[in-house]
């Protein structure tokens, strides 16, 4: 019985961080651990990732061929991999984007009556 | 290097770069470097199980977990070395069995015949409408033949081939051998390309220009042991000479029997062909029916308008001939005449043996399911641990499969052997046996046969696995005291569906069992104890002359007369079973053959005491005495009086034999029909004409004796060489053997029918054994308990019983019933006996229920001898 919500709950997760990825990807290639940084800044640290299931999920872009890797330098001079999103990511990212609007909205209309009634 | 290994290799690299970047964030916001590491390895998590995740990523992780299934199985497999063996086994026996089935169903029935775009090959028969009640078809003959291959626009070729015979001499010892006389475009119309030399040119049909012949490529191997300067040489037939034009290629097959047409019979063996060499003037259109007609239909002519237009022809024939007749053809597909009746008794065997691996399968289905409770917790556990009901029932399947594998590559093994003694044990003349082999298709169909086993075995158990409830098999843990309903009732109604089966497999068995002992008790006119034939044949050369012959054929008596245990012996020119020869009319002077039925008879030639060696009883007047050898007399069977001079006294009575223009016979005796052409095919009219001057070439000396016919077979051998010892003997055997031949199909059938069903009557046993004792041994506690509080252990013994007979019984009567209704199916294989038969119902039935009792029995005894204190006592 639990074993089926909790895989949902993974499902939402990991779609929801390739989302990210891809969003993050957009401004420009970066490296693993600058995307982590990114995530965590760009959400004001509310959305905890843990740094290390980045890379399933970058692995699982890259076979999709949406973000493709390269050797690169980073800001402290480091040799790292840099993630660039390909144009099917791109594409990808609109759809993934326009999905993700769609639910929330759903779900927020399903949410608000709710509290209506806790309000009454 | 693998894309997955790269990948893998940089994840490493990344990651720790990841770690460094993290740790130096950290020194930087002034954590000591050992705090700072240890904080990025907090905050990254878990390496390992990012590295596996991202690993997966990358691999086929269906593959992964198949390999793991497999492991997981053979270890199952292992576990249980008893099961697993009676599993692959009775798989094994199963599968191979239907791919040694399957195999003869493919050579035979559905591999095209060995000659070029078969399917567009056609015999045509002829028709005469008077005659059609007897003959219903009728070979080809010469002279309409020529007016086809002129006007019959609808056949791209027709070609017409007869058996033929000759005594080949002057390499080594003479020998008789069989050939075809053929026309000369035959070999052009089957599509056969000679391995050397040529085929026949056209002008060589023309009488004189015939001397050329053509070998099989057997006999040209055995003969002259395959050497290719022969061709342009020439041999001897019958005193002549004749050159070899060519070989003809081992794939091609010569027509055996009656597989071009009934009353063709060609021999099972054909050592060449000579073109025809005949004038088709020198024949009337309405006689001389010999021929097998070949045609080739033009691409895109329908059989019907060849037909069509071909009865155009013949009724314009019949007009010219103006003899009042009829005439009419008929085209059937070469193919559907070759395999002719095996056709339906193949797919009988092919269905039996069907049915067999279907019976594996739910014994199988069975053993499976009774160890499901014991895989019900650990598929408890598993789903409890996040296991996929999919993932689960994979698990399962895999072990099927793997039995299903293990049982289709024995079964193989096992095929090819079964496959080696079917061909061995079938009779000669099952058609096409010769080119039975295992080819690619059959591979193929027993890899899907083993594929489909073992998900048809498998399924059910793996859905009930794959439905467990966690919760449920946790809690009940290993000890479930009752099993539940649903469970017994799936179980009970696959061995009621067993029963079922075998007891419909062993009715037909059994009515072909029935069928055989009717059809070897049939009166066939004559007997066949302690009587041994002897075929032989003169050499035309040394005998040209009627008296030369009469003058062996008596030596020959007198001196076999003379051995010691001999009481008759006498000559015929054909023996009953051995098929229809010299087939012509009966005229009886004064009625009009024109626009009547003239009846066409069977003459056969015969000496003085021919009778009385083939045990034929004399039924009116007298036999064939030595006075007779040159009179006009004829002896007439009991058919032939009553179809002929009905409520007449036919002694005395004269009629033409085959033609108003031979000489008047006179009737002197009446004999009891035989059956001339099979035991199970009505006797035919026989007229038996006194040899004397009419002698031939071949004939087959009947010998009766108080001795057994083994033993007499080296001195009626040394009486002939007496005689002449230059005169070959083609076959020396009891007349029993023959008759036995003659019902060798049958057999065969009925030897492959009643293994399946026995086979399947075992397993249905072993199912039923398996599934009771089952039902015993979980039942132990219970048992107890009633044993405890009072019960007799005859009343828990007669319990048992009861439940174990009670799907028994319901699998018996849909069995019977199943029986009923196929009946139909049937009817054909069956001979003097109906296919509803009630006493072999009535005896398939005490099989079915006695054996059923007895696997029941076993292990209800054991529930009698339950011991109350151990049973309680027990967990």
């Amino acid at each position: 019985m639990s074993t089926k919500e909790l895989r949902e709950r993974i499902e939402l997760l990991q779609g929801t961080l390739d989302l990210l990825i891809l969003r993050t990807l957009l401004l420009g290639p970066a490296h693993g651990h600058a995307i982590a940084k990114a995530i965590e800044f760009r959400s004001d640290d509310v959305l905890q990732v843990e740094q290390g299931s980045l890379y399933p999920a970058l692995h699982r872009l890259i076979k999709r061929r949406w973000i493709s890797v390269q050797e690169g330098t980073s800001e402290n001079n480091r040799r790292a991999k840099f993630y660039r999103l390909t144009a099917k990511g791109r594409r990808q990212l609109a759809v993934e984007t326009n999905k993700w609007d769609k639910l929330a909205g759903a779900i927020a209309r399903i949410l608000l009556p709710v509290e209506q009634e806790g309000k009454s | 290097m693998s894309r997955r290994k790269r990948m893998m290799e940089d994840l490493d690299q990344d990651i720790r770069e990841h770690l460094e970047t993290e740790t130096q964030d950290n020194i930087e916001r002034g954590m000591s470097p050992e705090e700072a590491h240890y904080a990025a390895l907090r905050k990254f998590g878990n390496v390992t199980r990012v590295k596996e995740e991202t690993r997966e990523v990358w691999s086929f992780v269906w593959l992964e977990q198949l390999w793991q299934d497999v492991r997981f199985g053979l270890r199952m497999l292992r576990k249980s070395p008893g099961f697993t063996t009676v599993a692959v086994l009775t798989l094994a026996l199963g599968i191979g069995a239907n791919t040694a089935i399957f195999s003869m169903v493919n050579s035979v029935l559905l591999r095209p015949l060995a000659y070029r775009e078969a399917q567009q090959l056609y015999l045509v028969r002829e028709i005469i409408p008077e005659v059609s009640q007897t003959y219903p078809t009728l070979p080809a003959n010469l002279p309409n033949f020529r007016v086809w291959q002129r006007e019959c626009h609808s056949f791209a070729e027709v070609a017409i081939v007869t058996s033929t015979g000759a005594t080949m001499t002057g390499y080594g010892e003479a020998e008789d051998i069989y050939g075809g006389l053929a026309s000369a475009n035959l070999f052009d119309v089957l599509g056969i390309v000679p391995q050397l030399g040529r085929t026949f040119l056209p002008q060589e049909d023309t009488p004189g220009k015939d001397h050329v012949v053509m070998l099989t490529n057997a006999f040209w191997r055995d003969r002259f042991q395959g050497d290719p300067k022969i061709v342009g040489r020439s041999i001897s037939l019958d005193g002549m000479l004749f050159q070899v034009v060519g070989i003809l290629p081992a794939s091609f097959r010569s027509p055996k029997g009656d597989q071009f047409g009934a009353l063709t019979g060609f021999p099972l063996r054909t050592d060449y062909f000579k073109p025809l060499g005949l004038d088709p003037k020198q024949f009337s259109p309405l006689g001389e029916f010999n021929y097998a007609a070949v045609a080739r239909l033009k691409p895109g002519t329908g059989v019907g308008q060849a037909l069509a237009e071909l009865n155009v022809i013949q009724a314009r024939i019949a007009k010219d001939a103006k003899q009042g007749l009829g005439l009419r053809a008929e085209i059937i597909p070469l193919a559907s005449q070759v395999v002719g009746t095996a056709r339906r008794g193949l797919l009988l065997l092919l269905g039996g043996v069907g049915a067999v691996l279907l019976i594996v399968c739910l014994n199988l289905a069975n053993l499976l399911l009774v160890r499901v409770p014991s895989r019900m917790r650990e598929a408890g556990i598993r789903t409890a641990l996040g296991a996929s009901r999919a993932r689960l029932a994979r698990q399962l399947l895999t072990e099927s499969a793997l039995l299903a594998i293990l049982g289709g590559v024995l079964g193989i093994g096992l095929a090819y052997f079964g496959l080696r003694w079917l061909v061995a044990v079938a009779p000669a003349n099952l058609p096409r046996i010769d080119e039975v082999h295992v080819d690619a298709r059959v591979l193929w169909f027993t890899v899907f046969l083993s594929m489909l086993t073992g998900i048809l075995f498998g399924a059910l158990p793996a859905w009930r696995v794959a439905h467990a409830e966690p919760q449920q098999a946790l809690k009940a843990g290993a000890v479930t005291i009752t099993e539940g309903r649903p469970a017994r009732r799936l179980r009970e109604s696959l061995i009621g569906f067993e029963v079922g089966v075998g007891t419909l497999l062993l009715i037909i068995a059994g009515l072909l069992t029935t069928s055989m002992v009717r059809l070897l008790g049939v009166d066939k006119g004559f007997s066949t104890e302690h009587v041994l034939t002897v075929d032989v044949s003169l050499p035309p050369q040394r005998y040209t002359k009627p008296e030369q012959k009469e003058e062996f054929y008596n030596n020959v008596l007198a001196r076999v007369r003379a051995l010691p245990g001999v009481n008759f012996a006498g000559w015929i020119s054909r023996l009953p079973l051995e098929g229809q020869e010299q087939v012509d009319s009966i005229n009886v002077p004064g009625r009009s053959t024109t626009g009547m039925q003239t009846p066409l008879a069977n003459y056969r030639l015969v000496s003085p005491g021919y009778f009385q060696s083939m045990g034929i009883a004399l039924r009116q007047g007298r036999l064939i005495e030595p006075v007779d050898h040159d009179r006009h007399v004829a002896v007439i069977s009991e058919s032939v009086a009553k179809k002929v001079w009905p409520g007449e006294n036919p002694l005395a009575k004269q009629f033409h034999p085959g033609g108003d223009e031979k000489p008047l016979s006179e009737v002197i005796g009446v004999v009891a029909d035989v059956r001339a052409v099979a035991l199970d095919e009505p006797p035919l009219l026989m007229v038996y004409l006194p040899a004397g001057p009419a002698s031939r070439n071949y004939a087959s000396l009947v010998v009766r004796a108080a001795i057994v016919p083994a033993a007499l077979g080296t001195v009626v051998r040394g009486a002939i060489r007496s005689v002449d010892s230059g005169v070959p003997i083609r076959h020396l055997r009891p007349m029993s053997e023959i008759v036995s031949e003659s019902v060798g199909v049958r057999r065969f059938q009925l030897r492959l029918a009643s293994l399946f069903a026995i086979f399947a009557l075992l397993l249905a046993a072993l199912g039923i054994y398996g599934v009771v004792g089952y039902s015993v041994a979980r039942r132990r506690q219970e048992l107890g308990i009633r044993m405890a509080l009072g019960a007799q252990g005859s009343h828990l013994r007669n319990l048992v019983l009861l439940q174990g007979m009670s799907p028994v019984v319901v699998g018996w009567v849909a069995g019977v019933m199943a029986a009923l209704a196929a009946g139909g199916l049937i009817r054909g294989l069956l001979f003097g006996v109906p296919a509803q038969d009630p006493l072999t119902i009535a005896g398939v039935t005490l099989v079915v229920l006695v054996t059923a009792a007895l696997a029941c029995y076993i292990p209800a005894r054991r529930a009698m001898k339950v011991d109350p204190m151990v049973a309680l006592r027990y967990e």
